[in-house]
């Protein structure tokens, strides 16, 4: 049995969603850890484990509970990673007002593009700013939300390929987790994992959000975005091919 | 940069050859006893590809990533969970299962080019060995995704690791230990003074620390004659490397000079 075709376009989509939204995210780094440059304080990796996790369940929970409804999918995944991103920067940002004592700004821009607040004033000499300031912090919702969206996708496709699979709605032993719900997880996480990493080197590292000269670079990843989910979606819904007995 | 007295290719030999071997013997002394006791053999072929991908991300994160180590540990763990679970099924489908660890290494390689050449000539960074060092790592994180995989499932056909390891979840713990396993070494050591044999040595410390994962995990898949050999090889393991990593660290630091306590009163 082929795979849909449909679904190798979802997985690449979500796969430019994830490289995508990562650009969004306030990504501070160690220098942020330290409160010397706008973000959340660590890397890619971590913001990415964090919220496209969280999508993940969010997206799984929803595609068991509506039965593989396409769109109550997406959306609960999109809003699921913003909700983690907006707990990840809202309790980085208390620590960093009420325990490393700064205030939240950005160096990059005057003015916050958002809230209109004067910036340059707060930003302690040495530094790139601090936090994750109003303008990073509705970036990194809307990022979460594209990100989560896309992950997502890729686990609606997977989801949709692995359950017409004979055998694969079993659950393991009398625990109630079912074979597709689990393989489809595992190729999600890796083909979030390649994409947001692959975001994560166009941006350099770290990024503070829309606003961030940075953000121009993004066509960059959409291409590697393209590519990269293309093999892993290949490979992902190859699968079903060779357990159905052929092409 | 990053030089060493182990080169590359021999530590991709130790990586590729030991690897196999330790998952070939699990699957087949297994099938010969029809028992579970030699499940510990891939785990410690998991190890060998912890020792081979430990110094590959040492070798192009030497560069600098921009992004941290972790980064490129996650990404190349991502590809060869994609190329594992791919070659397990390719191998079922297609022909003799014992070939699925070689194309399940094969496939990672591909992966690992095209990530390698995405982040090289269109995202642009600027690391010559950049193609070379995300096919090796990603060579490696599929022989530690099998290893692992094949000493908690007791073979690696298609069937059993699907059913014991990605079915009940264990998957994901083999994805970040093993990952873990091999980002961290270089992640800890880096620096002006790193050195390859404290890297690697730390390498096989935290290898061994992994195995314990799925020593346990084997546990709930086949009982006590699966769990029991790996665990006392992994703790055994774990002491004496993380002793010889202690050894190397204090044979590295320079000498520790006491600065005194804070001057009561400011000398004008």
């Amino acid at each position: 049995m082929m795979f849909d075709l449909l679904f190798l376009l979802y997985i690449v989509l979500g796969g430019i969603f994830i490289g995508a939204g990562v650009h969004f995210i306030p990504v501070g780094g160690a220098p942020a850890a330290m409160s010397q440059a706008t973000g959340v304080g660590t890397g890619t990796t971590m913001l990415a484990a964090a919220s496209g996790l969280t999508g993940l369940i969010g997206a799984g929970s929803a595609y068991a509970a509506s039965g593989g409804n396409f769109a109550y999918t997406i959306v609960l995944g999109g809003v699921s990673a913003a909700l983690m991103i907006s707990i990840l920067a809202f309790i980085a940002n208390v620590m960093y007002v009420y325990g490393a004592g700064v205030p939240l700004s950005s160096a990059k821009v005057k003015y916050d593009p958002v809230s209109r607040w004067r910036q340059d004033l707060y930003v302690s000499r040495g530094t790139e700013g601090h936090g994750s300031p109003m303008v990073s912090f509705i970036s990194g919702i809307i990022g979460a939300f594209i990100a989560g969206l896309g992950g997502a996708l890729v686990y609606f496709a997977l989801a949709a390929t692995y359950q017409t699979i004979p055998g694969f709605t079993a659950t393991f032993g009398s625990y109630p987790a079912l074979w597709y719900v689990s393989l489809a997880a595992a190729f999600a996480i890796g083909i979030f994992f390649l994409n947001c990493v692959m975001a994560s080197y166009n941006i350099g590292g770290t990024i503070e959000g829309f606003h961030d000269p940075k953000f121009k670079r993004i066509p960059k990843s959409i291409v590697a975005s393209l590519v990269v989910s293309f093999v892993g979606g290949l490979f992902a819904l190859l699968i079903l091919p060779m357990l159905t007995g052929g092409f | 940069m990053a030089e060493g007295d182990r080169s590359p290719r021999q530590l991709m030999g130790i990586g590729i050859i030991g690897g196999l071997i330790g998952i070939y013997l699990a699957n087949y002394l297994n099938v010969l006893t029809n028992s579970a006791w030699f499940s510990f053999f891939a785990a410690l072929g998991a190890i060998l590809g912890v020792f081979w991908g430990a110094d590959a991300v040492r070798r192009v994160a030497s560069y600098g990533l921009g992004t941290g180590v972790p980064s490129i540990g996650m990404l190349s763990i991502g590809s060869g969970q994609v190329a594992v679970l791919l070659g397990l099924a390719v191998a079922k489908f297609y022909g003799p299962e014992a070939a699925a660890p070689i194309i399940a290494l094969i496939l990672a390689g591909i992966v690992g080019i095209v990530n390698g050449v995405m982040a090289r000539r269109v995202i642009r960074m600027n690391i010559a060995i950049m193609e070379r060092s995300m096919t090796e790592i990603a060579m490696a994180a599929s022989i530690i995704i099998l290893g692992f995989s094949t000493a908690i499932a007791g073979g690696f056909t298609f069937d059993k690791i699907m059913s014991y390891v990605v079915a009940s979840g264990f998957i994901i713990a083999v994805f970040i230990v093993g990952g873990l396993a091999m980002l961290h070494p270089f992640n800890a050591c880096l620096g002006p003074d790193e050195r390859q044999k404290r890297t690697l040595t730390l390498a096989l410390s935290t290898g061994f620390l992994t195995m314990p994962v799925a020593g346990i995990a084997s546990g709930a898949i086949n009982g006590v004659p699966a769990a029991v050999p790996t665990l006392i090889i992994a703790i055994i393991g774990w002491i004496i490397y993380y002793l010889r990593f202690f050894d190397e660290t204090k044979r590295d630091a320079a000498a520790m000079l006491s600065t005194g306590l804070i001057p009561e009163e400011e000398m004008v």
